[in-house]
């Protein structure tokens, strides 16, 4: 990729409008669902930290252009930069996006986001850690990383962990979709407006001209609604949910689900049982045990441990599941990959720890987190 | 002041005036105009993370400390903290679970059993007892680590149901016991508990007055408490749910009795009820473990079959013959107390936790609470940057890893164990399990006072483990007994190598075949350092005291007293013993450890505690000058290194306690945002 060619069409991928003491930050690049690339990321990392210490600047608002807020990371560029043998630009990739993940989680100042269509993996990540996270009946959450061969990353592993129960088990290894209503109900959406109304709010948030987060969330409260939870939603079935997901390893969970499956004939437990059976069992695994660890750690922790493992998934040596994913699902997209090791309970033990260690390769550092200083309570809370 | 206004002298009147002119002093700010004065803001919370250094892996650490099964563990931390059973409190924006210690004592039971039930559901408990080798049985350990952490009362529960109740099965029982009670047990299908101690009788299990009689006619045995002082007393689970008990009795057949031996019977039907014959009353509020339902148990002639006597030791025929493999009546008896052996090293493991616990909540807050400026005008002082603050914290941190080592090690010598092996676990376990309670005591104790008035209050944690905790010292062996069992067991070890000639083999005392190492008469700070230095110090302090033991005894015994006499006579030097030989077995393992590692960060950090480990022994324990081991001047080197070595480790205090694998949720709120966690704001109104 070359970096130096960063043309007026690539500037434009993050659209800003001043609006008195607010900015709206727009993610422009519909026709690829506004997957982030490498320059929006940038662009995004540089504006943020000048929001923080600009004194006219109270609140941001992120929203996407077209039907996705952001469909995820761009991976399909760092895989084509892998296979050129450019490791590092994948490791440049990662390390900014998880600064900026935790720059968002630890931010000064109030981001609402505008979940007004798809979100997934980056995408989630550059929304869930803000302050705000709002739904629409146009909302679709997934985090599809297993069945891609990487693991759900940027800062997943905290905030999938802190949702009630072991629904973030359930969605992080599934790659489970959720609609609005259920993203308010398990906590990644902190407020349902359907879109009709979404102007209004804009328009109110920036006329408000208030970093205080009771003022803010009055505002948004005032124009949301509670959304009806489908009938056949899993959330319902939290119950079962946490029976199965809770379990000690992937093959149990599995077995649990097929025994919840015996018992009732249930759509989503079949779909839970189908994508934990094609994703690939690398992912699975260390999915598990990335969002175990992630319940008992900061989120500085998490990106830490979740850049080790991103740097392991790209450097390939106990699996490739992330470029055959890739293949499969972006390039060829017959959807039939071949995961390599083929199945679980091929995976030792020392293979799946091996994600979890330092990458020993010359000049490799471990992700360095930016020095916060003026935290809020919110933000402290989470380190 | 005691002082009365009737009493003043004139003394105490210019001490009077004096306080007054200081106090007035301090109000006037001397140098400062009083138009300087504005209204300070509030103090600032910054998380210790944003300052602190991390030279060292904290993971990796972590893996030394814990040993085993950390994927494990952090699955049961995760277990709990996602569920509403295990009381989530958000405290400064964070969430924090610990049990409402605030109910009354019959509510905290029933909450320990809802979370048992809990847990079973989750299968935690999956091959507690039907699991077949050292792999469940390392799990097993981590599980009940995980959940001391938690609370005291879910461990001890567990604790008595599968160790003690389980344990005696497995290990007095035979194949028709495991058959039939193993499975149920691990299922909660029953419930178990462990009658053993009686009012009158607690150490001294042989004097217990409990009688069962064999009845060949119905081919039962009759078991009776036959005097007040003999109901079974401090029985957990006995007061509420325990449905069967082991019980410890007197074994009478035909007329004669042969020993304590253990017995199965049932106290209470499925509803609940108290079976007939069985008298059961509760052992009241005490001041720890009150959701642990602790009974006294009288039993009035019950009857039970003669399969229910755990035969694996001995039986009775049905025409009532006894039989045993074991004629010593004293192996007999020692065969019998195996299996508390998997008490004291679930004991010793657990109270390093509650160590490790109580030091990561006060090194946190020693690190952003700040108390008086050196000069006007000048922030005040974090407390850990001031010395005396860590010299009274980094020592017990030091202490505390040496430890974690010395328990992995007794951990693998318990998991590991052999027939062979039983002695060397009886004495390492009863020394560990001694060194390690008292050691957290006085830990707890002194983060207490680290942590202010904050550490009395409960939600903070360490206060509160002194109670929970104290009961350790006292049971499955109180401390001083076991200690004098193992200046018991050495002596044995020396008179047999020196009676037959042999050299001293196992136990760590191999050092006593060599010459009697030479302690340099000056002792620089690489000296100090050294392991050299502090195995040579270590091993002189045992060999000599071993020495004294032994020609004390045996000068007492000439003088025409018995051995058992001369035994309780000897306690000092006894007591002294005991100390050495488990400081310098600790010190052995903190060896091993750091050994295997290869050069770096960690391994630098972990020489510097292992250090502070040396020396602090040194200096606390008095029997180094007492014997002359050290001279005076050595003391003072020692003194001073200690000193230093408290600055060297103040940098890396924060990323040890952040290594001891105690999840943020389980530890309290001073050791986070504690001005969040107070400010008006958290208040319910």
């Amino acid at each position: 990729m070359d970096r130096s060619s960063s043309s007026n069409v690539e500037s434009n991928q993050v659209l800003v409008e001043e609006n008195c003491h607010a900015r709206i930050v727009l993610l422009n690049r519909p026709k690829q669902l506004n997957a982030l690339s490498f320059q929006m990321i940038s662009r995004l990392l540089e504006l943020f930290l000048a929001y923080e210490k600009d004194p006219n600047v109270k609140l941001i608002i992120l929203k996407g252009n077209g039907r996705a807020f952001s469909a995820g990371g761009d991976v399909s560029a760092v895989v084509r930069g892998l296979v050129q043998g450019n490791w590092e630009f994948g490791a440049t990739y990662f390390w900014k996006e998880y600064i900026l993940n935790f720059l968002m989680a630890t931010y000064s100042k109030p981001q609402v986001s505008v979940l007004n269509g798809i979100v997934m993996g980056g995408g989630a990540g550059v929304s869930v850690h803000g302050r705000f996270r709002i739904a629409t009946e146009n909302s679709i959450f997934a985090m599809p990383e297993t069945a891609l061969g990487l693991f759900p990353d940027v800062g997943a592993s905290y905030f999938l962990a802190r949702l009630p129960g072991f629904f973030g088990e359930y969605i992080g290894l599934t790659g489970a979709r959720l609609d609005g209503a259920e993203m308010l109900a398990c906590g990644l959406a902190t407020h349902f407006v359907s879109s009709g109304r979404l102007p209004f709010m804009e328009e109110a948030l920036c006329k408000a001209n208030s970093s205080d987060l009771a003022t803010i969330s009055a505002i948004i409260d005032k124009l949301s609604e509670q959304p009806n939870l489908k009938e056949n939603s899993p959330y319902r079935q939290l119950d079962i949910i946490n029976e199965c997901f809770s379990r000690r390893t992937i093959e149990e969970i599995i077995s649990a689900l097929e025994s919840a499956a015996a018992k009732q004939k249930n759509d989503w437990i079949s779909s839970a049982i189908k994508s934990l059976k094609t994703g690939s069992p690398t992912s699975l695994k260390i999915s598990l045990r990335s969002i175990r660890e992630g319940r008992l750690q900061g989120v500085g922790q998490c990106l830490v441990r979740e850049y080790r493992m991103v740097c392991k998934v790209m450097l390939g040596q106990v699996s490739k599941d992330f470029f055959e994913g890739c293949r499969a699902i972006l390039w060829d997209k017959d959807r039939n990959p071949k995961w390599e090791p083929s199945k679980l309970e091929l995976l030792k033990d020392a293979m799946v720890d091996h994600y979890f260690t330092k990458v020993d390769r010359e000049g490799w550092e471990d992700l360095k987190l930016p020095t916060r200083s003026n935290l809020p309570v919110h933000a402290i809370a989470k380190l | 002041m005691a002082s009365t206004p009737s009493s003043s002298s004139p003394s105490q009147m210019n001490r009077v005036n004096f306080r007054t002119q200081v106090l007035a002093r301090h109000l006037q700010q001397p140098g400062l105009s009083p138009s300087s004065l504005q209204s300070s803001l509030c103090l600032n919370y910054s998380p210790p993370e944003l300052a602190e250094r991390f030279d060292f892996d904290t993971g990796e650490m972590r893996k030394l400390l814990d040993g085993h099964n950390l994927e494990d563990r952090d699955w049961l931390f995760g277990l709990m903290i996602q569920n509403k059973l295990f009381c989530p409190r958000e405290r400064g924006g964070r969430v924090f679970v610990t049990p409402d210690y605030n109910q009354s004592k019959e509510q905290q039971r029933e909450m320990t059993m809802r979370r048992i039930g809990y847990l079973l559901e989750r299968r935690v408990f999956q091959g507690w007892l039907t699991g077949k080798g050292p792999e469940s049985e390392w799990r097993k350990l981590a599980y009940l680590e995980v959940v001391g952490i938690y609370d005291h009362s879910l461990a001890i529960k567990l604790g008595v149901h599968f160790f003690l109740w389980g344990g005696a099965i497995q290990f007095f029982g035979t194949k028709q016991h495991h058959e039939k009670w193993l499975r149920d047990t691990e299922n909660y299908v029953i419930k178990g508990c462990f009658a053993m101690t009686e009012l009158g009788h607690g150490s001294n299990v042989r004097g217990i007055e409990t009688v069962a009689t064999y009845d060949s006619k119905t081919g039962e045995f009759v078991i009776n408490t036959p005097s007040e002082s003999a109901q079974k007393y401090w029985i957990g689970g006995a007061a509420n749910h325990a449905t069967h008990t082991i019980i410890f009795s007197q074994l009478n057949v035909n007329g004669s009795n042969q020993g304590v031996h253990a017995f199965i019977a049932q106290i209470r039907d499925a509803n609940g009820n108290v079976c007939p014959n069985v008298r059961i009353a509760d052992c009241g509020h005490k001041i720890g473990l009150n959701g642990v339902d602790n009974g006294r148990i009288w039993f009035d002639n019950i009857r039970i079959p003669r399969e229910n006597l755990l035969n694996s030791v001995a039986d009775v025929s049905p025409d009532g013959q006894y039989l045993s493999a074991i004629k010593d009546p004293d192996q007999r008896f020692a065969a019998f107390l195996a299996p508390l052996t998997s008490g004291r090293v679930t004991i010793a493991v657990s109270a390093i936790y509650q160590s490790k616990i109580s030091l990561a909540i006060s090194i946190r807050y020693s690190l952003t609470r700040r108390a008086f400026s050196l000069k006007p005008n000048t922030p005040e002082v974090l407390l850990l940057d001031y010395p005396s603050h860590q010299r009274r914290l980094l020592p017990l941190v030091a202490k505390t890893c040496a430890m974690s080592f010395a328990a992995n090690y007794l951990k693998t010598l318990y998991v590991k164990r052999t027939p062979e092996s039983n002695k060397t676990i009886h004495i390492v376990s009863s020394a560990f399990k001694a060194t390690l309670t008292w050691h957290n005591m006085r830990t707890l104790q002194e983060c207490r006072e680290a942590c202010g008035g904050q550490g009395l209050k409960t939600e903070n944690r360490v206060g509160h483990l002194k109670g929970e905790y104290d009961v350790q010292s006292t049971f499955e062996g109180d401390n001083n007994v076991l200690m004098q069992q193992v200046s018991k067991a050495l002596l044995a070890e020396y008179i047999a190598a020196k009676k037959r000639n042999r050299p001293f083999k196992g136990l760590g005392l191999e050092h006593m075949n060599n010459s009697s190492p030479v302690i340099p008469s000056h002792l620089s700070s690489s000296t100090l350092r050294s392991i050299q230095f502090q195995t040579d110090i270590f091993c002189l302090r045992e060999r000599d005291l071993l020495n004294r033991f032994a020609a004390d005894v045996s000068e007492c015994q000439a003088q025409g007293e018995s051995k058992e006499y001369a035994f309780t006579l000897s306690y000092q030097l006894a007591e002294d013993l005991g100390k050495a030989f488990s400081d310098r077995a600790i010190f052995q393992t903190f060896v091993e450890a750091e050994a295997n590692l290869s050069s770096g960060s960690l391994k630098n950090v972990l020489s510097l505690l292992r250090t502070m480990y040396a020396l602090i022994t040194l200096e606390e324990d008095a029997a180094f000058l007492r014997y002359g081991y050290l001279s005076p001047d050595n003391a003072a080197a020692v003194r001073k290194e200690v000193a230093k070595l408290c600055s060297e480790l103040r940098p890396h205090a924060l990323a040890i306690v952040s290594s001891f694998g105690i999840p943020d949720a389980f530890l309290s709120p001073i050791a986070y945002d504690w001005i969040e966690a107070n400010s008006w704001s958290s208040v319910g109104h």
